[in-house]
């Protein structure tokens, strides 16, 4: 069987799915963030695999390079964060965080 | 084309046009640099960051200012820069006024209220140059890369100035809130733009719509399975714009943040953010329709537009009733910004509607859009000042009680008139009474709605929300002012004595509150002519 354009955004799309539900359901916040990583690198493997097969080109290659860096500059912001919360509050378990309500 | 052709073209291209077009950021990158750098050689010990910092937005608000009135005399042309990634007309030359001037009061407001010391200075005017920076690309963008790029670079640095106030606990709980909901979203709509441009084979905005026409071209409608795929990939990238507007249901992190953050900060984040993602938004969903005479989508725009209004509606209703219940200043800040983020988007619901309306609903398409665009507009620059104002008032009055608490307001008005009637300003804008400027910006909005209503019967139901909203809303921001005004002064009340040029300002912003309220024609004309150039 040929690997195809499909075979990728399968991929992708179990990438991002399994992102989305590791936000939604991991309470430590390392975690959450780990699938945030997921999400944005289910994307990329969409980008690169539209790049290989459609007109999209070499723009998709640029974009997926450009994410890989952003990403690691969202992640240092966010554990920077993370560990400032840690230092606040002794634990990561973002449900901790419940002081802002109302 | 040989490689050293390619090459000087790409030079010649920055150097020769794009630099100059790119002048106002280019001014807010060299400050940052210079903030850095001061630090290294202990020359902030000698000049106050916050003078550098004035200073780089005041430089690039003369410069947004002249390429403003270039446009405007037809001395420069609207054309895309830097190879086609960002676009240059009256409608980004406008944001970037907005933005600048905005920065320029959000940085004067630091300086006056002590937030941030000395010591964190550098750092904290680089992360609101820099994210004032991503706004100003976001309102710019014509590329899809440029578009994620911009919103991200307008995020990451608002986490961190967020959970900027050390050892707090609220602050780091607010901070970590935001980020782990922004990313989110950030991630949700990148996936969203990976799937446009694969479907649609290109990452051009310009050439979307007709991409989208070749695409459906014939009688393909929702039971096609790519145009499906492209409404499900344009709604998850609604869902990153419409965390950064705070849109139901994407608003959890608003009121948190808010609270969490100081008062300078959610000020900032309040009106500059949703004014550049508004920016976003237009530009974005202009792309999607292009010529609305040749969309074979007409039906599917006008219904997205609707479903816009409907959570525009939504989300004004939410804002004003969760506001109502609140004790904390900031938090009803926060609500009520969430409330008028409903009405703006009202506008851009309507524009939808009018720009597919069948060519038999005898309404004249261009003026009617023009006239949604004009109202998003006015009513952002109002609402520059006056929630600007609100929040500057909490943050000076901070400084003085140590409270943020509405309770703890009580008796201000004997002891800090100036501030308390320039409050009162504020307060009654925001609800939308005349002769103030928020009453003409919702005007604008709900006549625009209107018109929308010969188009669908719904945005008639929405309009008629949004007057609902309004009236009610009167009665948390009344509850404010008596506090401030009825309310007498408890015993533990401390004394407060704000200083004359804290008041000075307070009143300098409250001014233009009134005139765009008295004087509407000048703003009013402007924000049609730049409605007009982004158009089809």
């Amino acid at each position: 069987m040929e690997v195809g354009l499909n075979h990728y955004l399968f991929v992708g799309a179990v990438m991002f799915v399994t992102g989305v539900i590791c936000m939604a359901s991991k309470r430590n916040g390392i975690g959450v963030l780990m699938g945030v990583e997921l999400v944005l690198n289910g994307a990329n493997v969409n980008f690169v695999a539209f790049a290989r097969y459609t007109a999209l080109g070499l723009d998709g290659h640029v974009i997926a390079m450009f994410v890989i860096v952003l990403a690691a500059a969202e992640a240092a912001v966010a554990l920077a964060i993370a560990l400032n919360f840690y230092n606040n509050h002794l634990t990561i378990d973002v449900d901790r965080g419940d002081e802002l309500r109302g | 084309m040989d490689f050293n052709t390619l090459v000087e073209r790409v030079v010649h291209d920055t150097t020769q046009v794009s630099l100059w077009l790119f002048a106002p950021e280019l001014v807010l990158c060299v400050t940052i640099v210079l903030l850095l750098f001061v630090r290294l050689f202990n020359a902030d010990r000698f000049i106050p960051t916050y003078w550098m910092a004035l200073l780089g937005a005041l430089v690039s608000f003369m410069f947004s200012l002249t390429q403003f009135y270039q446009l405007r005399t037809e001395v420069l042309d609207s054309s895309t820069f830097f190879t086609g990634l960002l676009v240059f007309d009256q409608f980004t030359a406008f944001f970037r006024l907005f933005l600048s001037l905005f920065l320029t009061f959000v940085v004067a407001l630091t300086v006056l209220s002590g937030i941030p010391d000395e010591e964190d200075g550098p750092d904290f005017y680089a992360l609101l140059l820099g994210s004032t920076i991503g706004m100003m690309l976001m309102t710019s963008a014509n590329h899809l890369l440029m578009l994620f790029l911009a919103v991200e670079m307008t995020s990451v640095p608002s986490y961190a100035m967020v959970g900027f106030l050390k050892g707090r606990k609220l602050s780091s709980e607010a901070a970590l809130k935001y980020v782990v909901y922004g990313a989110g979203a950030a991630g949700v709509m990148l996936y969203g733009l990976s799937l446009i441009g694969g479907l649609l084979g290109t990452a051009n905005l310009p050439e979307m719509a007709d991409r989208i026409n070749m695409i459906v071209s014939g009688e393909a409608g929702m039971s096609d399975a790519t145009v499906r795929t492209l409404m499900l990939a344009a709604l998850m990238v609604l869902v990153g714009v419409a965390f950064k507007l705070s849109i139901v249901p994407f608003h959890f992190w608003c009121p948190d943040a808010f609270e969490g953050a100081s008062a300078e900060v959610a000020g900032f984040l309040s009106v500059a953010s949703k004014g550049a993602a508004f920016a976003l938004l237009v530009r974005f969903c202009l792309a999607l329709i292009g010529d609305p005479s040749g969309a074979s989508l007409s039906n599917m725009y006008v219904s997205l537009g609707i479903g816009i209004g409907v959570i525009a509606a939504v989300t004004a209703t939410f804002g004003n009733l969760a506001a109502y219940a609140q004790t904390n200043i900031k938090r009803l800040l926060a609500y009520s910004t969430i409330a008028h983020a409903g009405y703006m988007l009202m506008a851009v619901g309507a524009l939808l509607v009018i720009l597919n309306a069948p060519a038999d609903s005898g309404i004249n398409v261009h003026t009617e859009a023009i006239r949604c665009i004009e109202g998003l507009l006015y009513y952002l620059f109002v609402y520059m000042f006056m929630n600007l104002g609100a929040f500057a008032v909490v943050a000076l009055i901070r400084n003085e009680i140590f409270s943020e608490e509405i309770s703890d307001y009580a008796g201000l008005s004997q002891q800090a008139p100036a501030l308390c009637i320039c409050m009162a300003i504020f307060m009654f804008s925001l609800t939308g009474l005349p002769p103030l400027g928020g009453f003409f910006a919702k005007l604008v909005i709900f006549a625009s709605l209107f018109k929308a209503g010969t188009v669908h019967w719904s945005m008639w139901a929405i309009l008629a929300i949004g007057g609902l909203n309004t009236v009610f809303s009167l009665f948390y921001y009344i509850r404010v002012l008596k506090a401030m005004f009825i309310a007498p002064a408890t015993e533990q009340s401390k004394r407060v004595a704000v200083p004359t040029i804290a008041s000075a300002y307070i009143i300098t912003v409250s001014v233009p509150v009134v005139l765009l309220g008295i004087a509407i024609q000048g703003l009013s004309q402007t924000a049609q002519d730049v409605a007009n150039v982004i158009l089809p």
